[in-house]
């Protein structure tokens, strides 16, 4: 097993200092920083994506997987900023306006995270405005909406509108996740995407970016 | 027959002459709602949100709506911390927005102005020395966690009750995800494997060891009822591998007690996509689902019906959204119904607590409909 392998598998397994020791190898080792986050620790991410989206494993094992590659990164990113090397896209993400429940949400953003995007984390309980000021000061590709329940999804609808008065909407990809969303829901209030789970509204970012 | 007959028909394939009209309770500020436009007494939203299930106020609202009685009628022992960690603010944000700990240690987000679940920031649970120092003894059993003068009275009244009870056992994981919230219990499974298998066996000791002296009171309970919410739309929060070598072996002895105590039914309250817990918790005595979240994944008792044949039962199923909708979403929810009632051992109750988007005179259409085609 190579370096790279080494990294991917320690990640998969949510051995965080495992990670870091071995990132920390390859850098010492002189490896390219853009090779470690993509043959290492993206690498491990999209497997752990894959087998999330089918049910091999579930949401302790990607928790502690996205905990390990954070530890991973956090070396990485100094040196990713020398090299000049760029994410593949930029996200901002946040519950909407009165909803405070924020598990899927974060795991969409390490699931995100997971495919090399830059993801700013607006929290929980955002309003809309905050969202389409952040994406048009931030150039975020992708706005991404989460909520829990059927009383605060209306909200989602506030920020698709309200990136329409702003003027960004051609510019900027809606995304809406949560309990009680359905495609049907998101086609109605003029959104982009509906993502069903995390890994699949990672798969979505990238397609977006990519296009 | 009474309700408690009825009940015991429908979940033993017995014969019954009508389909008990059960509910699941309501939002606080669903009754807030209706009481302000007039549909019930302010009186009865408060004391619900004061009291709860089954009280006074439950009972005035359930007949003004047509409900026969509410599922969660439960009474057991603390298998909670005891006593809880005193509430506090450890810091108050420009929004409005919180930062509390609360009863069980847990680090959350929280918004008086805003009806939603806290987002959880952190847990006073931070390794072993804590444990062993503010959770362990909160978890200890003493007799005075059972109110000995409640089940003398309940005991003596078992014969006459017209109504079903159950015996409220705890929750054998949930209670933990409270405690340590999802991501902190995830990272401890890794980071103190140990420590994760030890709190697990505390509190299901703990859950035995209230039951049973629960039942020693002998209240002729009719059922025995867990909650866990530990599922969300796309599965559970847990491996349930892990589940299965961990949690279950509790599941399973407190099952052995309480056939022991002639209990044949057990209920588990777990919203979101349980598909993957429920064999687990078959093998290990529960047999009733509860409360079958319809929600985006279309959750119903006939899959697992064909899946694990009639041990398998249901209470729920009914989805609540119908309820922000109209008479004609609730006619075609009661159609949806027919087939899952005629399975047998399958009792419709709406799928959660009614939300405040639910509207009065669709709930009460409900009730009617429901007796129209369920007797």
């Amino acid at each position: 097993m190579n370096l790279f392998e080494e990294i991917s598998e320690n990640l998969q397994k949510g051995n965080a200092r495992g990670v870091k020791d071995l990132v920390q190898q390859a850098i010492d080792e002189r490896r390219p920083a853009k090779e470690i986050l993509d043959e290492g620790l993206l690498s491990g991410m999209s497997i752990i994506g894959e087998k999330f989206k089918n049910n091999e494993i579930f949401v302790p094992e990607v928790l502690v997987a996205a905990r390990a590659m954070n530890m991973g990164a956090a070396l990485l990113k100094p040196l990713l900023k020398e090299a000049g090397v760029k994410a593949c896209g930029k996200a901002c993400i946040g519950t909407v306006k009165g909803d405070l429940h924020d598990i899927g949400k974060n795991l969409v953003k390490m699931m995100m995270e997971g495919k090399g995007f830059e993801v700013i984390d607006l929290g929980t309980d955002v309003a809309p405005e905050t969202f389409v000021e952040t994406a048009a000061k931030e150039n975020c590709q992708i706005i991404c909406l989460s909520a829990l329940l059927t009383t605060t999804m209306s909200g989602m609808e506030d920020v698709v509108k309200a990136a329409e008065a702003a003027g960004i909407r051609d510019k900027v990809k809606i995304m809406v996740g949560g309990a009680p969303l359905t495609d049907a829901f998101c086609r109605k209030i003029g959104a982009d995407a509906y993502a069903p789970d995390a890994a699949s509204a990672a798969d979505k970012a990238v397609e977006f970016c990519s296009a | 027959m009474n309700h408690r007959e009825r009940v015991h028909a429908v979940l033993h394939y017995r014969p019954y002459d009508r389909m008990p009209l059960v509910s699941f309770g309501y939002w606080p500020e669903t009754l807030t709602k209706w009481a302000a436009q007039g549909h019930i007494e302010a009186e009865d939203a408060e004391g619900y949100r004061r009291d709860g299930d089954n009280a006074p106020a439950d009972r005035r609202v359930m007949r003004k709506l047509g409900f026969d009685f509410n599922w969660c009628s439960t009474v057991g022992g603390n298998s909670y911390l005891m006593p809880p960690f005193k509430e506090e603010t450890l810091e108050t944000k420009p929004d409005g927005s919180r930062i509390i700990r609360n009863a069980e240690g847990l680090i959350e987000k929280v918004n008086d102005a805003i009806v939603s679940i806290p987002a959880m920031v952190g847990t006073s649970l931070t390794g072993r020395e804590a444990w062993e120092e503010l959770y362990l003894p909160r978890l200890t059993f003493s007799p005075d966690r059972v109110d000995a003068e409640t089940f003398r009275a309940l005991a003596a009244e078992s014969g006459q009750r017209l109504l079903p009870l159950g015996l409220q056992v705890g929750s054998l994981y949930g209670n933990i995800r409270n405690i340590l919230g999802v991501e902190e219990l995830s990272y401890l499974a890794v980071d103190d494997e140990v420590l994760y298998r030890e709190i697990i066996d505390t509190i299901g000791n703990l859950c035995y060891q209230v039951a049973e002296a629960v039942l020693a009171f002998g209240v002729a309970f009719d059922y025995a009822h867990y909650w866990e919410d530990i599922c969300f739309k796309n599965g559970p929060l847990i491996n349930p591998a892990v589940f299965r070598e961990l949690v279950a072996p509790h599941y399973a002895r407190i099952g052995k007690l309480l056939l022991c105590h002639g209990i044949d039914i057990t209920s588990v309250d777990c919203d979101g996509c349980v598909d993957l817990l429920v064999p687990v918790w078959l093998e290990s005595g529960v047999n009733t689902m509860f409360p079958i979240e319809v929600g985006t994944w279309n959750a119903s008792v006939a899959p697992w019906r064909k899946c694990y044949g009639k041990e398998l039962r249901g209470v729920g199923g009914m989805d609540k959204r119908v309820f922000a909708q109209d008479r004609s979403a609730v006619d075609a929810e009661i159609e949806r119904l027919k087939p899952l009632v005629d399975l047998g051992g399958y009792i419709p109750c709406p799928d959660h607590r009614i939300p405040p988007d639910a509207e009065f005179g669709v709930t009460a259409y409900y009730c009617e409909a429901f007796r129209k085609a369920f007797g």
